[in-house]
């Protein structure tokens, strides 16, 4: 009944590759960004805030809770239906609020250095604070008390519910006026003309590739440890059935 | 059995569908986080002594210190709107810049206490030269 060690490890040769390679991507991002990226005309050296701003952003917002959503949808639909996708939509929002936590601690910091204020409410702070609260809330639902069947459909459903701020969060800065400036890269205006400078381009670049590498490691770990206790609580549901089982014989 | 379902699935994305519009619509409104100079100025009479944001250019050269405050001149759209700011403004407020104030009209200016310095999307070099003559 016991777990023999190299089973109940979360890391494999894949992970550690991958963890080294998030090192590396991270280390080379805090080179460019403190180093080699210039400083802003109007920000000065603040706008070194947007290499991790963005990031961040882009990892909880469009990798964590979309792979939420899709693990959700999967885990839905009767022919894909299976604990996989419930446990990879709850392993991937766990990583998507600890980052847009961050997001909104940076965008804090840098809003009191180039705005004059830590906070504002406009239409992008406050609809993303709404987001972070709505996964939270997602959180604690995949913990309320249910059978398990019951359990992982109420949490895909609310996981697709709470998907629906995204686009909002996204375009509100296009749709209302905000402080919040207009996206980089990520519109139509500015898709195929932003306006940013080379090395600072390339430096964010490097930022989100970096970071999503460091989605990949983490969920690789996180969804691992998931998948071990799931399978520690059906074993210990077995043994306490077999238990059972023996003091109806003995008896 | 599965018609009343299939019902219940409907009135949910209905409702649903109606929340959301509702939520734009009111975010609509309630997101007018600021007006700009122009419609301020066309607006002043329903605005009377409101408290509101308004948003404009510092003009070049209109910044003056007046006492604990500072004054200087609003633009957009080629109209102007002369302000009274109480108390230092933000580190990075200087003219050209767009910025959103806080504040009332008081008589013939914009009186604000609060500068929100705002950026575009527009990020550009301090010195483009530094990264070439660095690495030279």
């Amino acid at each position: 009944m016991t777990i023999s060690p190299s089973s109940a490890s979360t890391s494999s040769r894949t992970t550690t590759i991958l963890g080294w390679l998030t090192v590396v991507s991270l280390a080379l991002t805090a080179v460019m960004a403190l180093v080699i990226s210039p400083a802003d005309v109007n920000m000065g050296d603040s706008v070194r805030l947007l290499y991790l701003h963005v990031p961040t952003a882009w990892l909880a917002m469009y990798v964590s809770f979309g792979v939420t959503t899709l693990a959700s949808v999967l885990y839905l639909w009767k022919r894909t239906r299976s604990r996989f996708w419930d446990l990879t939509a709850g392993a991937s929002a766990e990583i998507g609020v600890l980052f847009l936590g961050l997001t909104l601690l940076i965008g804090a910091i840098w809003g009191r250095i180039t705005w004059g204020v830590w906070w504002t409410w406009d239409a992008r702070l406050t609809t993303t604070a709404v987001l972070f609260v709505l996964y939270i809330g997602y959180l604690a639902v995949r913990k309320v008390p249910a059978s398990p069947e019951v359990q992982s459909r109420r949490a895909a459903i609310v996981a697709i519910a709470a998907f629906l701020d995204v686009p909002i969060v996204h375009f509100a800065v296009e749709w209302w006026r905000t402080l919040h400036q207009d996206a980089t890269f990520l519109s139509d205006r500015r898709l195929l003309d932003p306006q940013i400078g080379g090395t600072m381009a390339w430096t964010l670049f490097l930022g989100v590739v970096a970071f999503t590498l460091l989605y990949c490691w983490l969920m690789a770990h996180r969804f691992r440890l998931a998948w071990l206790e799931d399978r520690l609580a059906d074993r210990a549901m077995q043994v306490a059935i077999d238990e059972r089982r023996a003091e109806a014989v003995q008896s | 059995m599965i018609d009343t379902r299939r019902r219940l699935w409907l009135a949910g994305i209905v409702v649903l569908a109606a929340l959301g519009f509702l939520v734009f619509q009111g975010l609509g409104n309630a997101t007018l986080y600021f007006r700009t100079a122009d419609e301020a100025v066309a607006q002043r009479d329903q605005l009377g002594d409101r408290r509101f944001r308004i948003e404009g250019d510092v003009v070049d050269g209109s910044v003056r210190q007046v006492g604990n405050d500072v004054s200087f001149t609003l633009t957009k759209a080629s109209v102007e709107v002369p302000v009274r700011h109480k108390g230092d403004p933000p580190e990075l407020f200087r003219p050209g810049i767009p910025v959103v104030l806080e504040g009332r009209f008081q008589g013939d200016y914009f009186s604000s206490d609060r500068i929100l310095v705002r950026h575009s999307e527009t990020y550009v070099a301090e010195n483009p030269e530094r990264v070439t003559t660095t690495l030279r």
